[in-house]
């Protein structure tokens, strides 16, 4: 704070910022233990000045704007002196484990640990938002921060868990290190990008954070957009997109789309519904590379030497689970992270997984019903209840391609027969069968 | 799981403070043992002896001339066998005695790397046999430019290209391990037209070259000769090249040069679990209530150990998990520091606290462990930086429809 006013008509004092040290010289206050008096312009120091922290001169300080100053954020002023229960991830898995446990304990300290900004939405409905020209904020049920005072949660927001020590109970984020009685990991699945589509020239649509990206870039009106992937998010994009007004391709590896879920039947009927609002189907495309044009186009190339031109490309190329936290701290991984079928537990002691991160018997399985009850049963497990533990069974799928809608029950097994049992003009029902029992079947 | 005691080599005959470094040591005689052996007992006679005298002001190159005829400031080179575990493991045994020391031995070593890595001929050939055997000294001023190249302050150095190379102006604060007749390792922005940088170039800086200006008194360390480094368009020509472009190179250097700083760290923590352990006797009856009990502090440093010797099999790995890994390795090494010099005082007590005490020398140490780049904040930030889904950006201005 400058004593002294400016008399010499310059205007106010000025402050200058040492990109050296970051001290601050303010014209008011001068430096009077190198001799500048206060009120010394910048201007009138002499050229040998030195910072008088860091020795530096003149030359390496630049014009300084105060910075608005930023008020500390409130955080829950009760001392987290109990380590408590730790969750990794702020999606559906890690919000209902804290939702499950304060509906049983409402003192037990939480603390959840989030790489995003830890918004509440259903990330299914991030494939059918455009067509239904919702927002960003339309799907955000709630904010995170209003989620933990709910909960009575201390929510680390825009933090990254980094590390892990399970013998000490220790997990290292990027905003400190957390002690915990019990962890419970959720941090999802991950897209898995082929190596030859640069992430910077491609949207993925994973969380409302990239999906609001994305429906910025397509609120400016419509546009060509192609889709790698005609999984089942792939699917459901290409057909929202194309309710929304823009022109879509969709890129598939084989002749028909979902070819690992459905047979050729019901395929061709899912293909049929997709063309019918518009979508462009390219089967047996496998994409070998990613790029812009000068006029700021995208180009795909295929492997078959041909190309394609997008203003917006869409990669829906699959899921992976991220495995360094849990590797580099010796926990068991395999095609996600290893949980007990029943108890959810992981190898580690006291760690518990559920959601998009985890395997059962080697295999993931992406779904949001199984979620609330992995949820429970964790959530028992820590405050000592009996429960009778989780029984992993396949859920329906629904794929939401509301122009031919497709409902899978069962366990389907990729490879063995499909059997028709009706097909009409409006109804395809087919089944599997094991033994002679129905293992999986489907309508379309 | 081994204690970190457990873990420390045997004992090898002491070699006197008297004893002259050898004029030409056998880089043959540089066996793992020999190595660890060798460091050791000149941490544990001379440097432990002089640690008071280096925290207030003494330069201790004498001792580092002993450090590398033994071999402590080689072995990580590719010519020595890339062993990055056992710089790492050197540097924490001095630093056990000395964190200043082993702060100048991690300085040391990364301008070996960089004279190395360069594949510039007139850095690699006889230049680079003098530094790995302590016979000429040079530190690195890479502090700035690493912080510019994670976008948290601007470059310093400025380098405009002339017939035959560059010349160079700026000034840096705070290089260590730099004096008269030493070189250290900087990095210059390259501005063309406008003053817009082009690219970046690494070079070695002749020290007798530039202005050396003496830097405030600092709280420790104060025997690394750390000085305020003023160019005046100093030419830098080719034999001095280390990089050019220099962000690929600092690139692929960069996990390397992480990794080896954990040996500061972990040395300052295991001295402090000696200071602990030194009054356990007398005091463990009362100390028995304090947080962060030796045997605490010993399981954490010998699993973190554990995991920095892991690393330090493939320091030249690029993938972003392994950097990852290495970052975090080094956040947890600042923090166990901190954690166990702040442990060891409260262990002494008032003997602790004397000025001549290594416990408060240690918190001290710690600090600068937990502050020097990359420091804990720094590291979190990039650790964060590159959890980061790359997405889309700018595409807004990109394209018709
Ligand atoms: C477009 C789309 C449509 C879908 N439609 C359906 C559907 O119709 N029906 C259905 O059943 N399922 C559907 N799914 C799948 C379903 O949405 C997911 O299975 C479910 O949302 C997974 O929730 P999760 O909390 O386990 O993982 P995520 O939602 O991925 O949450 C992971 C959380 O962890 C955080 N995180 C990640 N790494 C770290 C870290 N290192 N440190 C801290 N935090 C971290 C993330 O920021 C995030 O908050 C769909 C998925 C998509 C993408
Ligand atoms: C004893 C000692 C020895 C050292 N030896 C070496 C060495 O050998 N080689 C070497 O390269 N470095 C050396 N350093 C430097 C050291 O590594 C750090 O770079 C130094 O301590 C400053 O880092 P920092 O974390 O404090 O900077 P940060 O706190 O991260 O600040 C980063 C930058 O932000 C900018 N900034 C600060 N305040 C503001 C503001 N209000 N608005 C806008 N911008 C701002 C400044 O430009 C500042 O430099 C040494 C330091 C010490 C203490």
């Amino acid at each position: 704070m400058s004593l002294l006013e400016p008399t010499d008509g310059l205007g106010p004092w000025n402050q200058f910022l040492c990109r050296a040290c970051g001290l601050i010289y303010d014209e008011g206050e001068g430096d009077p233990d190198s001799g500048l008096p206060p009120g010394t312009r910048f201007a009138d120091i002499p050229e040998d000045w030195a910072c008088p922290i860091c020795g530096v001169t003149k030359s390496d300080f630049e014009p300084y704007q105060r910075r608005a100053p930023v008020a500390p954020a409130s955080i829950p002023a009760a001392p987290q002196r109990r380590a408590g229960v730790v969750i990794v991830g702020g999606g559906i898995s890690g919000w209902s484990v804290a939702e499950a446990i304060r509906a049983e304990n409402a003192t037990i300290p939480i603390t959840l640990v989030t790489a995003c900004d830890g918004s509440l939405y259903h990330k299914p409905e991030l494939s059918v938002a455009l067509g239904r020209g919702l927002s960003p904020d339309a799907l955000r049920r709630e904010t995170g921060v209003t989620a933990a005072a709910r909960l009575g949660v201390r929510l680390m927001a825009d933090t990254v868990a980094v590390g892990l020590s399970p013998e000490r109970h220790s997990l290292r984020t990027t905003r400190g290190t957390l002690r915990y009685t019990h962890l419970v990991l959720a941090h999802g699945a991950r897209p898995a990008l082929p190596s030859s589509l640069d992430p910077a020239l491609c949207w993925r649509v994973n969380d409302l954070a990239a999906w609001s990206g994305l429906h910025d870039e397509l609120a400016r009106g419509p546009r060509t957009v192609a889709v790698i992937g005609a999984g089942m998010v792939g699917c459901e994009m290409a057909e929202d997109l194309a309710r929304a007004g823009h022109a879509v391709t969709l890129l598939g590896a084989a002749t028909l789309p979902l070819p690992d879920l459905l047979p050729e039947p019901a395929a061709r009927r899912l293909l049929a519904g997709l063309q019918g609002v518009g979508v462009r189907y390219q089967g047996d495309s496998l994409v070998r590379g990613l790029s812009r044009r000068p006029d700021g186009g995208l180009t795909i190339t295929l492997a078959d030497g041909t190309s394609l031109a997008a203003a917006t490309v869409i990669a829906a190329t699959g899921l992976a689970a991220p495995s360094r936290l849990v590797r580099s701290a010796g926990l068991a991984f395999d095609h996600g992270i290893a949980v007990d079928p029943t108890t959810l537990r992981t190898s580690g002691p006291d760690i518990f997984a559920l959601g998009d991160c985890i395997s059962i018997e080697g295999r993931p399985c992406r779904f949001i019903e199984p979620i609330g009850r992995q949820a429970a049963v964790i959530a028992h497990t820590i405050l000592g209840r009996v429960h009778p533990g989780y029984a992993h069974a396949a859920p329906v799928i629904r794929l939401k391609t509301r122009s031919a809608p497709i409902a899978l029950h069962g366990a389907p097994v990729a490879g063995s027969p499909w059997h028709v049992v009706e097909e009409s003009e409006h109804r395809l029902a087919m089944e599997q069968r094991h033994d002679g029992a129905v293992t999986a079947w489907l309508a379309a | 799981m081994p204690s970190a005691l457990a873990l420390r080599p045997a004992h090898a005959p002491a070699c006197s403070a008297a004893d002259p470094p050898p004029a030409r040591p056998d880089a043959d005689e540089w066996t793992d043992a020999a190595v660890l052996a060798g460091t050791t007992a000149i941490a544990d006679g001379a440097l432990k002896a002089a640690a008071a005298a280096i925290d207030g002001g003494t330069y201790p190159l004498d001792i580092m001339a002993r450090l590398g005829a033994a071999g402590a400031l080689g072995v990580h080179l590719d010519r020595f066998g890339a062993r990055f575990g056992l710089a790492v493991a050197a540097m924490q045994a001095a630093s056990r005695s000395c964190g200043a020391t082993g702060f100048l031995m991690w300085c040391h070593d990364v301008c070996g790397l960089y004279l190395e890595q360069s594949g510039n001929p007139a850095l690699s050939g006889a230049v680079l046999d003098d530094h790995a055997a302590g016979r000429t000294f040079g530190g690195t001023a890479l502090s700035n430019p690493m912080k510019a190249f994670a976008g948290i302050e601007p470059i310093l150095l400025r380098a405009r290209r002339v017939p035959g190379g560059y010349r160079v102006s700026g000034m840096l604060p705070w290089v260590s391990h730099i004096g008269p007749g030493q070189y250290c390792g900087a990095i210059a922005g390259v501005t063309g037209a406008g003053d817009t940088i082009s690219h970046e170039i690494m070079f070695r800086l002749d020290c007798d070259r530039a202005e050396l200006k003496p830097c405030p008194h600092f709280s420790g360390m104060e025997g690394t000769s750390t000085w305020g480094v003023r160019l005046d368009d100093v030419f830098v020509g080719q034999d001095d090249i280390i990089a050019d472009p220099a962000r690929p190179f600092i690139g692929r250097i960069r996990g390397a040069f992480i990794l080896l700083q954990c040996g500061m760290g972990l040395g300052v923590a295991e001295g402090s679990l000696d200071d602990m352990l030194a009054v356990e006797e007398a005091l463990g009856h009362v100390n028995q209530y304090l947080d962060d009990r030796p045997e605490t502090i010993a399981a954490e440093l010998a699993e973190l150990r554990a995991r920095v010797m892991r690393l330090a099999e493939t320091p030249y790995d690029g993938a972003p998990d392994y950097l990852i890994d290495v970052l975090d390795a080094r956040a947890q090494v600042s923090e166990l520091a901190l954690r166990a010099s702040q442990s060891a005082l409260l262990h002494q007590g008032a003997r602790g606290y004397l000025m001549s005490a290594a416990p408060q020398r240690r918190i001290r140490e710690a600090h600068f462990v937990a502050i020097v780049t990359p420091a804990i904040k720094h590291l979190r930030r990039e650790m964060a930086r590159l959890s980061q889904e790359i997405l889309p950006t700018g595409s807004l201005q990109g394209g018709r429809p």
